[in-house]
């Protein structure tokens, strides 16, 4: 056995549930668009209709593609395209820094290259195994769709899209581990770079030049830049071009190309950029343990603001382009507010949808803020803190409160973007209310998901991080994509999302609200509580 | 004097593995107390016990006098304790953790002591503060724990094999602060394996073994256990004749004629009777050598490793 294939053997073993996940993940969700959109827009007509309304908005074009006509195979691929390819990019550059920077941070990539294995043989499985895992997510997304009731050319040219430019993001990947000296830079630098791939071809394609009947759009130069817009480029149902595809392995070859040399010039364990020293001595923040609880939640606070400010902007600025489409064309309203649910008017329904979204964003981000709890603790840091004078109960509730607050300022954020996106619009006195109540819905449910983590850490802290991650996505798939998927309603009232109050502008049933904020606050309280009697578990 | 560690008959069970079968540990105030064991004897389960952070299945522990898992955060107001894996945050500089560490034991109320503590701690430790958590190696993830509990007055030091990752010259370094604070009047439990450093350091110790206290007492007390090896010049002697004489002598053991040298064991009481009987002899070239802690230690382990030792090496042949 040779050095390379002990290394990917070692590689797919460590991998084997974590890449399994995301492929079938991936793969369901293809297959569950296939069946959702062919069962929402079913007629052609229907179709071209919703492809010259994204059209002529523009903005819509951003979070999905460029219309290709009319035909189901072309609509799925516009629809979902772009999700995929960001879904194959994030699992690349996560798998490449799990076994490049990450390993090398940690001293084990030491331990290898002191073996006849040597430095490049580990970087050169790594990437056969990104190759590897993105054939297969290809793979499987075209059989999604051919069972789904696609036709197989366009299925196999539309995996063969999301291969490719998730091949590209391995390549990117590897690069950000030569640069960055932390797993955490280099899985920041990868991230940015795959939601940045992803916006680079929404803002061309948004910019592109429409077709006469407004059916087709051909993208502008910004989405030639970004390997995602390449996978689009292949046209998949229609053109079958599989030539843009090219220009993804030779962009990953040259940078594979780049990587090797890099490696070759630097130190093991030492990057591109240099890390910076910080400060010498802890400020006035640092001076108790909930200044350390604020400090270690921060940045992901500032990283879920953000992204609710981005969600409440959208929502305001499409919700009066929807408006505009009630007026215009009453039919594709109809069809939209059923796709949607809930909400007397369009408007409403959109406020509704997107906030809801929102609380999705804030609800993870409470359950980021407990998992945090347990890494503090699995890491043995926690252990050091509780040898001081610092109660446990009390460092859990510095985490319940901080939790509290990153909830309120993600969603603060939202409420704020959409306020300044709702200032230009004519109807801005009608949304203000909507949108301050659909903000101010979505804090019951996130303290649910706030209590529930916490609950979790203390009587299950081994499953803290899958148990939080599994309870949020499994209630916001239950809660969103529920009722589109004709799920019983017993089995969506399960998710406390379904339960978040409606904005309506003037009479809102706040019941639900209050029973969660009573259920939220109830479950912290037990968590808390139930600290008093629990021990420090280590990892393992 | 008073108890400021004491537990009896604890024990600790994790599922179906015993940590702690029954260990007994007694400090003093004042006392420097070594608390030795092999990895995995269940040193750091008896020193979380003590610190409140993981609960007994049996048995009483008491620090001050005071149950540590219902007490824990008034009782650490007088403890500094270091782990044996020092972990740092990430994000934090290896400064703002001892800050952070120190303020959180409530030891900064005198800001410029504390600061001039701090900074005399920096210097001899030798530490750079401005790095990363991350970018520290294991030694320097050591010293930021280590200058935390230094740089805070407390009446004891639990020290979880403080200086794995040290190097010779920083663990000079800090017996110098353990003899500081002792020397101040402070308790301090030290956990190690390395038996050279807590007969530097210690004026008891506790030796355990599979979560049981095998041996406790003052090193003088425990070195009795032990055997003294008593050697001379074995040229001129008749060889049959000096083992006749030598198995004269009551608690004499394991005679050696090797290289020109005659060697025997004698229990460490015992050497003072022996000495007429080695005068009567005229031997030449006499060496007594005193019981290490290495023999103590072989002594209670010693059997654990020849099993070890001799078993199969499996898949040795692959």
């Amino acid at each position: 056995m040779t050095a390379f294939g002990t290394l990917l053997r070692q590689r797919l073993r460590r991998d084997r549930l974590q890449l399994a996940l995301w492929l079938v993940g991936t793969a369901l969700l293809a297959y569950s668009s296939v069946a959702a959109v062919a069962d929402t827009y079913g007629s052609e007509s229907e179709r071209s209709e919703i492809l010259q309304l994204a059209t002529a908005s523009r903005t819509i074009l951003v979070f999905r593609g460029t219309p290709n006509g009319p035909e189901l195979g072309a609509f799925l691929f516009f629809q979902i395209f772009a999700w995929l390819a960001l879904m194959g990019g994030l699992m690349s550059t996560f798998l490449v820094t799990r076994h490049t920077r990450a390993e090398e941070e940690q001293g084990r990539a030491e331990l290898i290259a002191a073996t006849p294995a040597g430095r490049v043989a580990p970087t050169v499985a790594t990437l056969v195994l990104g190759v590897l895992a993105n054939l297969a997510l290809g793979a499987l997304v075209a059989l999604a769709f051919i069972v789904g009731g696609l036709e197989a050319a366009g299925s196999w040219v539309a995996g063969a899209a999301i291969a490719a430019s998730g091949i590209a993001f391995v390549a990117i990947g590897l690069l950000a581990a030569q640069l960055f000296r932390t797993s955490r830079g280099a899985n920041g630098a990868g991230v940015a770079a795959v939601v940045g791939a992803y916006l680079l071809r929404g803002i061309g394609d948004a910019s592109g030049t429409p077709s006469s009947d407004l059916l087709h759009v051909t993208p502008a130069w910004p989405s030639l830049l970004s390997p995602i817009g390449w996978g689009q480029a292949t046209g998949a149902y229609v053109e079958n071009d599989v030539a843009p595809l090219m220009l993804a392995l030779g962009f990953t070859a040259v940078l594979v190309g780049v990587v090797f040399w890099l490696q070759s010039v630097r130190d093991q364990g030492a990057s591109l950029l240099p890390g910076r020293n910080g400060r010498a001595a802890a400020g006035p923040a640092l001076s108790n343990s909930f200044g350390l609880a604020w400090r270690l939640n921060v940045s992901t606070l500032i990283a879920w603001a953000v992204g609710g400010a981005v969600a409440g902007l959208t929502a305001s600025s499409l919700s009066e382009l929807v408006a505009q489409l009630g007026g215009e064309a009453p039919e594709i309203a109809d069809t939209l507010q059923a796709a949607l649910g809930g909400g007397a008017t369009l408007e409403q329904a959109f406020i509704a949808t997107f906030f809801g979204i929102i609380g999705v964003l804030a609800a993870c981000s409470a359950v980021q803020v407990g998992i945090r709890a347990r890494q503090e603790e699995a890491h043995g840091t926690a252990e050091q803190v509780l040898a001081t004078a610092v109660p446990r109960t009390r460092w859990l509730l510095e985490y319940w409160f901080v939790g509290v607050i990153v909830i309120v300022v993600v969603l603060a954020a939202a409420w704020l973007a959409g306020l300044a996106g709702a200032a230009t619009s004519d109807g801005a006195d009608e949304l203000v209310p909507l949108i301050s109540q659909a903000a101010l819905a979505q804090l019951p449910v996130s303290l649910v998901f706030l209590g529930l983590v916490l609950l979790a850490f203390v009587w299950m802290p081994r499953l803290t991080i899958v148990l939080g991650w599994v309870l949020v996505g499994g209630a916001a798939i239950l809660g969103t994509f529920g009722p589109l998927l004709g799920a019983p309603d017993w089995l969506t009232d399960l998710s406390p999302f379904t339960h978040s109050p409606v904005p309506t502008g003037d009479d809102v049933d706040w019941a639900g609200g209050f029973w969660m904020l009573a259920i939220g606050l109830v479950a912290a309280a037990l968590a808390v509580a139930s600290m008093r009697r629990r021990e420090l578990t280590t990892a393992g | 004097m008073t108890t400021v560690i004491s537990a009896a008959g604890l024990q600790k069970r994790f599922g179906r593995t015993v940590a702690l079968d029954g260990l007994d540990l007694d400090v003093q105030s004042g006392e420097v107390h070594g608390f030795l064991g092999p990895n995995g004897a269940g040193k750091s389960t008896t020193i979380r016990i003590l610190l409140g952070l993981a609960r007994t299945s049996g048995g009483t522990a008491a620090l001050f006098g005071e149950n540590p898992w219902k007490h824990a955060a008034e009782l650490h107001r007088r403890v500094a304790y270091v782990p044996g894996d020092v972990s740092l945050w990430p994000n934090l500089t290896g400064g703002e953790a001892i800050d952070l560490l120190a303020r959180l034991r409530g030891g900064t109320g005198d800001r410029a002591g504390y600061a001039a503590r701090k900074q005399r701690l920096l210097e001899v430790f030798d530490f750079d503060p401005r790095k990363k958590g991350r970018a520290y190696s294991k030694g320097n993830r050591q010293k930021v724990a280590l200058i935390a509990a230094f740089a805070t007055p407390a009446e004891l030091y639990i020290l979880d094999e403080p200086t794995s990752g040290l190097d010779p010259l920083m663990e000079q370094v800090f017996n110098r602060e353990i003899a500081r604070v002792a020397g101040e009047g402070a308790t301090v439990l030290l956990s190690s394996h390395i038996l050279s450093e807590v007969e530097e350091l210690c004026d008891r110790v506790s030796i355990i073994r599979a979560g049981k206290t095998v041996e406790s007492g003052t090193l003088a007390e425990l070195r009795h256990l032990t055997r003294t090896e008593i050697a001379f010049a074995a040229d001129g002697l008749d060889p049959a004749a000096l083992a006749a004489e030598i198995d004269r002598i009551p608690d004499a053991h394991d005679l050696v004629i090797d290289h020109g040298r005659a060697s025997f064991t004698v229990d460490s009481d015992r050497v003072a009777s022996v000495l007429p009987e080695l005068t009567r002899l005229e031997v030449r070239a006499l060496t007594v050598s005193p019981p290490s802690l290495e023999e103590l230690f072989l002594r209670h382990y010693g059997d654990e490793l020849t099993e070890r030792v001799a078993e199969p090496v499996e898949g040795a042949r692959a």
